[in-house]
């Protein structure tokens, strides 16, 4: 493979602007499958994925594509599209040398495709801009060009395809060949291999995605990961031309599959660089950093006896997944769980969907939470990702939250409503750039709780769904916040408290009794449900007793009937949790997450 | 020997009630005729000639038949039946379609009890039940059957019928206990699948307002034997031994077109279908259930506390040769006043009657499941 026909790219765009289709075509383009062979969406391996319309895992391919009678090899490196994976992303993205950025013809640039195109362009990587979807009666493709020129380019780089049809797939193939350059790296230089995604294989280990930099591997090398400094020796080096061929060696430039027999995931971070053991490289590549959970909540299984069984699950699934956290975690209403750390809210429903889907446990989700930071009285300082966590008041001297940078981009019309939301979402508004007449990026710094709590529903719901936004992690900063209890029956159920802030209290508290009241099912004596900050009670409803639950009718002797429709009750309560006297639920958990449109 | 009760089913109307899901067709003469020559050969076919204690023909309407007709019906029973020690004998009848002779010739043919669906007396109440009732009719109809010694009358009342109030309702078990009736059954409106109500996308009243519904009749029948949950008897004598069989799971035959049966450890209800019925195909396969002493003990638990004495413990212990407190834990809800536990019975509390579906359902968590 000469050097200078390698071409390293990536595609990024906004969910459903037809990244997956694009890569499709290009594969079949190339020969790579043929239509019999494509899945719809073939690079996303994932049931989860596919539904959702999301890639979660990475995956690259080597594709083959002849052009002035020279051969060439385009590797296509898949990449996460939303905002809970960005680290991920900007692995992929220092992987590659190019980049297409795609954007759909009916609906324009949206944030989370400048959110990337920054990213590519931090990376050094050249960029080809894409408008795709051309055939669809919606596209404007002119809008969505001067929309591209407004941030930076120029018309003649902009190239027009329909992945659904097939129309200029062959031009792109040949824009990459000529725009994007080639890797540089040298074969002789000690080894620097980035690795930019892992992959837990139930017979081979960890299977490790890397892009190689500088230097060569071959079978048989020792090679040290230089962030966590474990040794291992390569037993196998492959290519996916998507499927799967087995090869000597890996070079400057060349991207592939490596396996070393490796058992834990947490050995093979994202963002390391693997060296050679006896001929190390001076220095780690840059832009490597550990990924952090932003986001946690309590997972416990309905049924107790399954807790083994959902660690069983977990640890399964951390095999594959580095940035999933999680330790035992007791609940005096739900019993016993994990305290989970995820990298947002879109991984949190990712890994519960999996473990209900995949694993077949049900599940009763707390509501998440941030990591907030309190300062006690003795100036010693506690980390708490749990309201369980929140110490006493009195030996509270301040509290403290993370706070993101956001960034909505939306139709300029739009502009009062999102100002409104931030507003109310406690944000502090920083400036509003204009991209042209019609469409704006609102910059805002929000407590990240917010943004975790209902933002992206409130968003979507203020706009038509025409904004989309971004952030990313500024800091901490002081803040008054107090620990909400919510009480069934008088009891604290402690499954149910939140960390809130002392202002939005109240709210809060009436929405979430309101919503308990609509969720939990008349129980066979009155409920009063309540929200209280220590002592004192902020909110209060009663959910009425039940009145009737029986059938009187029996027609005929027909009493099969009347078992039916007792089992029929006795599956519906067994989704529920028996919390003191009161069965609750699994929704009820979350619902202090939906109170959202109710006033 | 073994006694056993029995159920005929007649599964034609001259009306088809806007809220009935039950097995039924509209009466046609030469339809009627061929189903009671099939039903002989269902009986030659499949009764095990255990003499019958309790006979009970429901419907559909039983007396929509012609006089030629249900006398073919009594002669069918009379033959193939062994009624040798039968103690009750119930028919199911329509107020518009009894005639005097009608009853005369029920008198004759061994019935001691009449059970009348009436529903309601209220108009606009009749006209979404898609009924009728005519006063004068009715309190002769009845008067007729003291008079010849038909003295057990049973009147099928129904509530919580959409726009109906606890007036409407008051007015009708008033009238209902100005009869010479001993036995009241009440149902509140069940919305089943493929009913006109139901198409027409008719709701439910309030559960409150239906809940007090239920109240109201308990308190107007105050002096009445509230036996079963839907259930009143003017005096102990007057319970319906045929319905008491279900809720003791007790065993009966089932014979007729959609019909439930329970005999030895299997469960069934014949087909629905009447072309199949009149083909000879009388069983729906599907639709058997075979026991085992769980699936009984399970039977017993849910039928039995929907009566008045609740389950007889006594009784259980001799059956299965354990005790029900090694089957099911259920000290707990009796700690908590759910269950009563008095004179080796086991019940449920009048006052929780309308709910206790979900004392039932927290009685059958309780399983002990250590073998």
């Amino acid at each position: 493979m000469k050097q200078e026909n390698i071409r390293n790219f990536c595609i990024i765009a906004h969910i459903d602007h037809g990244k997956s289709t694009l890569a499709d075509r290009i594969l079949e383009k190339t020969g790579a499958l043929d239509k019999r062979e494509l899945k719809e969406q073939t690079l996303d391996s994932m049931d989860i994925e596919r539904e959702r319309g999301i890639t979660i895992k990475l995956n690259a391919v080597q594709l083959k594509y002849k052009y002035n009678s020279e051969e060439y090899y385009l590797h296509l490196i898949d990449t996460p599209g939303h905002v809970d994976f960005s680290y991920e992303v900007s692995r992929s993205l220092a992987a590659c040398e190019g980049a297409l950025l795609v954007v759909d013809a009916a609906q324009g640039i949206e944030a989370q495709t400048l959110a990337n195109l920054y990213l590519a362009l931090d990376n050094n990587l050249k960029v080809i801009p894409v408008i795709n979807k051309i055939d669809l009666p919606s596209a404007d493709v002119d809008k969505v060009l001067e929309e591209l020129e407004n941030i930076g380019f120029d018309k003649d780089e902009v190239v027009l395809t329909s992945a659904k049809t097939g129309v200029g797939i062959d031009e792109l193939l040949t824009k990459i060949i000529e725009v994007i350059p080639a890797p540089k790296g040298e074969k002789d230089k000690p080894l620097q291999a980035l690795i930019f995604d892992s992959l837990f294989d139930s017979y081979r280990g960890v299977i490790t995605s890397i892009r190689v930099v500088e230097g060569e591997v071959k079978v048989g090398d020792v090679i040290k990961m230089m962030e966590t400094g474990a040794v291992y020796d390569v037993v196998g080096l492959s290519i996916n031309t998507p499927k799967e061929v087995a090869v000597k060696s890996l070079k400057a430039g060349e991207v592939g599959y490596l396996f070393a027999s490796i058992k834990s995931i947490s050995d093979v971070e994202v963002g390391d660089t693997i060296t050679l053991e006896n001929n190390k490289a001076p220095s780690r590549l840059p832009g490597y950093k550990p990924m952090k959970p932003m986001v946690y909540c309590g997972i416990y299984p309905i049924e107790s006896n399954k807790f083994e069984d959902l660690r069983e699950a977990l640890e399964k699934l951390k095999l594959n997944d580095a940035a999933l956290t999680f330790e035992p975690e007791t609940s005096k209403a739900l019993g016993f769980g994990f305290r989970c750390g995820f990298l947002g809210l879109l991984h949190m429903e990712i890994i519960e969907e999996r473990i209900e889907r995949e694993f077949h446990i049900d599940l009763i989700a707390t509501s998440p939470s941030v990591v907030y930071e309190v300062i006690q009285t003795d100036e010693s300082k506690v980390l708490v990702d749990s309201p369980a966590k929140m110490p006493r008041r009195e030996v509270i001297s301040k509290t403290l939250e993370p706070y993101v940078k956001c960034s909505i981009f939306t139709p300029s019309d739009y502009i009062g409503p999102l100002m409104e939301l931030c507003q109310e979402k406690r944000g502090n508004f920083i400036n509003i750039d204009y991209l042209d007449k019609e469409r704006v990026t609102i910059n805002y710094e929000i407590p990240l709780s917010e943004i975790v709590y209902d933002f992206f529903d409130k968003l979507k719901s203020y706009t038509k769904g025409y904004a989309s936004f971004d952030y990313e992690l500024i800091g901490y900063k002081e803040s008054n916040l107090v620990k909400m209890d919510i009480l069934l029956n008088g009891e604290v159920v402690d499954a149910l408290s939140i960390i809130v802030h002392k202002d939005f209290a109240y709210n809060r508290g009436r929405a979430v009794v309101e919503k308990l009241k609509e969720i939990i099912p008349r129980q066979m004596f009155e409920v009063p449900v309540q929200a209280a900050i220590g002592m004192h009670v902020i909110a209060r409803e009663t959910i009425r007793a039940m009145r009737k639950d029986v059938l009187a009718k029996c027609y005929g002797g027909d009493v099969t009937r009347k078992r039916k429709l007792l089992e029929k009750q006795k599956a519906g309560k067994k989704r529920m949790k028996q919390i003191g006297s009161v069965e609750v639920p699994q929704e009820a958990f979350l619902s202090i997450l939906s109170t959202g449109d109710k006033k | 020997m073994k006694s056993i009760g029995c159920y005929i089913h007649i599964p034609f109307c001259e009306s088809i009630c806007s809220y009935c899901d039950f097995c039924k067709n509209f009466y046609n003469e030469k339809q009627v005729d061929a189903y009671l020559k099939e039903l002989e050969r269902e009986i030659e076919d499949s009764y095990s000639k255990l003499p019958i204690d309790t006979l009970y023909i429901g419907g559909g309407t039983p007396s929509s038949l012609n006089i030629k007709q249900l006398e073919k019906l009594f002669e069918i029973i009379n033959k193939k039946l062994d009624l040798s020690i039968l103690k009750e004998f119930t028919i199911e009848c329509n107020f518009e379609n009894t005639t005097i002779e009608k009853i005369n010739l029920f008198k004759k043919a061994g019935i001691n009890r009449i059970s009348f669906g009436l529903e309601s007396i209220n108009g606009d109440i009749l006209k979404i039940l898609e009924r009728d009732a005519n006063k004068e009719n009715i309190t002769k109809l009845i008067n007729y059957c003291n008079q010849i010694g038909i003295n057990n009358v049973n009147i099928d009342l129904m509530y919580a019928i959409p726009n109906e109030t606890l007036k409407i309702l008051e007015d009708d078990l008033d009238f209902i206990l100005s009869l010479n009736i001993n036995h009241i059954s009440t149902y509140s409106l069940i919305l089943e699948d493929h009913t006109k109500l139901k198409i027409n996308n008719i709701k439910y009243i309030d559960e409150e307002l239906d809940a007090k519904m239920y109240e109201l009749i308990c308190s107007k029948l105050e002096n009445w034997d509230h036996y079963e949950i839907s259930n009143f008897a003017k005096h102990k004598s007057y319970r319906s031994n045929h319905n008491l069989k279900y809720w003791h799971n007790e065993e009966y035959y089932g014979f007729g077109l959609g019909s439930s049966g329970y005999e030895g450890n299997i469960r069934y209800t014949k087909t629905k279908s009447l072309s199949k019925y009149l083909s000879g195909d009388y069983i729906n396969k599907d639709s058997i259930e075979y026991l085992s002493p769980k699936d009984k003990i399970y039977y017993d638990i849910i039928l039995n506390l929907r009566t008045k004495e609740g389950i007889d413990l006594e009784k259980f212990s001799k059956i299965y040769k354990k005790n029900l407190k090694d089957y099911y834990d259920y000290t707990d809800l009796v700690k908590n006043n759910l269950l009563i536990e008095k004179d080796n019975h086991l019940s449920i509390k009048e006052d929780l009657w309308y709910i206790s579906n979900s004392i039932i359902i927290r009685f059958l968590e309780g399983e002990v499941t250590n073998e």
